[in-house]
């Protein structure tokens, strides 16, 4: 390839990654903000499934039955805090 | 085509800047113009434009101009996908960049310096590849044709969460910027000879690759490594947006687990290949010298697995956020300052392959990045709040804490240690090297507690646990911990010579205790799972441990990196049982070492367009009978190997490389579970004519590679989705949970 061909080569190349970039189009994906109760949505998942490691390890043998009931009390009233606030801003 | 190079990575380059630009300016746009957050951002905005104007882009008051002009006549939504598509560009035009640099190595285009400094004709194709990253400038193009590569994927997948990889994907194109604008105006590797004029005359043939580079693993060891390095940039851009950003809630750790956990494979291999083209190539019987380059790729994989660990009590407990935030920051700076520790040459290293005075760009840039991730950390701060305390020191928590603080340890060491060199220099005017004995006396204890915490780790329960639980997961460890030792003092391991500690020895006994003791523990972690299952639904143990790991593909295959650890460690333990021999080798004469004799039957030459070669040919014979050792054949049917048992012929040799005229050892290496036979060929004799033969006999050395097979594969595992659990629905009055008070922070 000669100094020429590398060159026109080149400036196609330009020519086509610049229209690739700004070719007028309407159908970009919007940037939504998200909001607390989409955390909220997400940190449920996250506790659901802690509750069921802590009942995996409980039925593994890791816990005994008093540390098990103690843990789950406290995961199950976070939980149900978290759930009484979704519920709460889902009515708002 | 060294003109439509050099077009490309104009091109990049101003595409590059161009994403981050519009991506920077779209985003901020965005930002003040959310509802109840504009007069906060404004406010902030202020933060934001000293920072721009320290890095000489902005000053505050044309930022503000350039705001509202901008935001009169475009969209910043369009303005942002408009800098999307530039990245994608980007990544076009890096590609077309590497094209003709690889183009131009085959058609042997010596008019480019690059190519005739790296690539001769006679060069096998396999290595015409390697020339890429055999200079500085081809390597540097591989980091940006890499990122670019990260990129392109991380921007085709942005509808993911569009914000968030918006800005990551600007984070990225402001380190492209730096990677391409040393290319372009640092080292360009399309430069052509001084004084070539097009249709001018061309050296005849190039000076070929350096021959340490010739061997089938740095085909792909650097490209590895790179794919490491360059993919922590992705977490790294992500963890900064998602500060930037006041990202609620620990979403941007699920996104990028994925790429973490890919980079941090890639990096484990590159680091694996490494050792073993240093064990293989530069023939003195190690894998792993303390090379500050060996130790620049170490330091962030340190760093990355403490991420990888930490970031895991960020998502469960919202814990740990100020700390994994600068782990990941970390690790990208470590990154960086091992792409300038092997490109810079700012220490010596047998990986100087490429030395020059891009050292000044790099320390600008990791000035600004740190500049940056401070600013932004300490503006955001408040963001990275803990939901959580720690509920107990004896907790699957603590143990992740502790393995943080052993594996940031060691890192700070092997730096201090990389380092001390500049260090002493600066102060002392004079160099002070640190040496391998120094990283073994610490390193060695550090690795060996750290592998201790990879068992006490999955015996601990989450959040906390009582000593009765404790005693009764531990008894099974313990026992295995106790039995290896007395069973190595049995088989006649001795841990003292002559009344003092052989700490070789003692090191050994306890890594091979610690390694049974963890892999107990790894394995009653397994069946103890499988036993639940196994009650459950009725399987058999081994269809319930499939099933088990199914159902947490990221816990049990981290378990099954674990195991791949404890392989490794018990392959490094067994170099503190290392023999060797050296000895001059006449026709048919005999070297011993361990059960190996070693018979010269000939010591001979050979030539090819490449290198010239002289080497010697040994029969090998174990316990007076002639060893056995399995020859590749071929495939039967293009896909099953076939082996045959053939007599055991080591043939070590000795290249020296036409084009360079550099001279490279291969050694003939036999490797078998229980040990290798490593011999080299160390020369001629000039006085006798015969042979220098050295062999060193390496114990367990093949299991090092082994465990690097069992990582991959738990990676792999762990890489899977896990199968979805069924959830049952739990209602609570809104009324009765006192609905009134967040129940968690992070969704600001």
């Amino acid at each position: 390839m000669t100094e020429t061909d590398g060159l026109i080569a080149g400036v196609l190349l330009l020519f086509a990654l610049f229209l690739y970039t700004f070719w007028p189009e309407n159908s970009f994906a919007s940037q939504k903000q998200k909001t607390r109760l989409d955390y909220l949505l997400e940190r449920k998942e996250q506790l659901y499934e802690n509750l069921r490691d802590l009942n995996f390890e409980y039925r593994a043998g890791k816990y005994p039955e008093e540390d098990f009931v103690s843990q789950r009390g406290l995961l199950e009233h976070e939980t149900a805090e978290l759930l009484a606030e979704i519920d709460h801003l889902q009515q708002v | 085509m060294a003109t439509f190079g050099s077009f490309c990575l104009l091109i990049a380059l101003v595409l590059a800047a161009y994403n981050l630009f519009a991506g920077a300016v779209a985003l901020r746009l965005i930002a003040t113009a959310e509802p109840g957050t504009g007069k906060r951002l404004l406010g902030k905005q202020r933060y934001w434009f000293i920072l721009a104007g320290l890095l000489g882009l902005f000053t505050a008051w044309i930022g503000t101009h350039v705001l509202e002009r901008i935001r009169a006549r475009i969209s910043p939504e369009r303005l942002a996908d408009t800098a999307r598509r530039a990245g994608i560009a980007g990544f076009v035009a890096i590609t077309g960049a590497a094209f003709a640099l690889i183009w131009s190595v085959f058609t042997n285009d010596f008019s480019i310096t690059y190519i005739l400094e790296h690539s001769n004709r006679a060069l096998p194709i396999p290595y015409k590849f390697a020339a890429l990253w055999s200079g500085q400038e081809g390597s540097l193009l591989l980091w940006a044709w890499l990122l670019g590569t990260y990129g392109f994927v991380l921007r085709l997948t942005h509808k993911t969460d569009v914000k968030l990889y918006a800005y990551a994907g600007t984070i990225l194109s402001g380190i492209q910027v730096f990677f391409l604008a040393v290319l372009v105006f640092a080292a360009p590797p399309f430069a052509l000879l001084p004084g070539y004029v097009a249709g001018g005359a061309i050296p005849a043939d190039g000076n070929g690759l350096n021959p340490l580079l010739q061997y089938p693993e740095m085909v792909i060891h650097p490209p590895m490594l790179y794919l490491g390095y360059v993919g922590f940039s992705v977490p790294f851009a992500f963890a900064l947006g998602a500060l930037m950003m006041r990202y609620p809630g620990e979403k941007w750790i699920k996104i990028t687990r994925v790429w973490t956990m890919v980079t941090w494979l890639f990096l484990t291999c590159g680091i694996f290949l490494g050792m073993h083209w240093a064990y293989a190539v530069l023939g003195w019987g190690g894998y792993w010298g303390w090379d500050p380059v060996e130790n620049a790729s170490f330091m962030p994989w340190l760093t990355g697995t403490a991420f990888l660990h930490s970031v895991m009590m960020q998502e469960r407990k919202g814990m740990m956020k100020s700390w994994n935030v600068w782990l990941i920051f970390s690790t990208f700076l470590l990154t960086m300052l091992g792409t300038l520790l092997t490109r810079a040459g700012l220490v010596s290293s047998v990986h100087a392959f490429a030395q020059s005075s891009i050292g000044t760009w790099f320390v600008v840039f990791m000035g600004i990045v740190l500049t940056v991730c401070i600013f932004t950390y300490i503006l955001q701060r408040g963001h990275l709040k803990t939901e959580h305390h720690m509920e107990s020191l004896v907790s699957r928590e603590s143990s992740f804490l502790f393995n943080n603080l052993v594996l940031l340890t060691a890192c700070f060491v092997i730096l201090w240690g990389t380092l001390f060199p500049i260090i002493s220099e600066y102060v002392q005017g004079t160099k002070v090297t640190v040496g391998a004995p120094f990283y073994n006396r610490v390193a060695v204890p550090i690795g060996l507690f750290l592998v201790f915490l990879t068992g006490v780790g999955p015996l601990l329960p989450w959040r906390a646990t009582s000593f009765k639980a404790i005693k009764r997961n531990f008894v099974l460890p313990v026992i295995a911990l106790w039995a290896t030792v007395i069973v190595c003092l049995a088989v006649g391991v001795r841990p003292w010579k002559d009344g003092s500690l052989d700490s070789g020895s003692f090191y050994a006994v306890v890594a091979f205790a610690v390694a049974a003791a963890v892999l107990t523990a790894i394995i009653a972690e397994f069946l103890r799972g499988a036993g639940v299952i196994s009650r459950q639904t009725n399987r058999n143990l081994f269809a319930a441990t499939w099933l088990l790991t199914r159902r947490n593909t990221r816990r049990y295959g981290g378990y099954i990196v674990h195991i791949g650890v404890v392989v490794v460690v018990i392959g490094l333990a067994g170099s503190a049982f290392n023999r060797s021999i050296e000895s001059e080798m006449g026709l048919h004469s005999t070297m011993q070492i361990g059960p190996y004799t070693l018979e010269q039957v000939g010591a001979t030459q050979d030539s090819n367009p490449n290198y010239d070669s002289d080497y010697a040919m040994l029969n090998v014979y174990k316990e007076s009978r002639r060893a056995k050792t399995l020859e590749f054949e071929g495939f039967q049917s293009y896909v099953i190997p076939i082996f045959r048992i053939v007599p055991l012929q080591m043939t070590p040799e000795k290249r020296v490389y036409l084009a360079s005229q550099q001279p490279q050892t291969m050694v003939a290496i036999h490797s078998l579970p229980e040990w290798d036979l490593y011999v080299v060929y160390e020369g001629m004799n000039p006085d006798t004519d015969q042979p220098i033969i050295k062999a060193i006999l390496n114990p367990l050395v093949g299991w090092i590679w082994f465990g690097l097979v069992v990582i991959v594969f738990g990676t792999f595992v762990a890489l899977v989705p896990s199968l979805s659990p069924a959830t049952a629905s739990l209602r609570v009055p809104a009324a009765k949970a006192a609905p009134m008070t967040p129940a968690l922070k992070g969704g600001d």
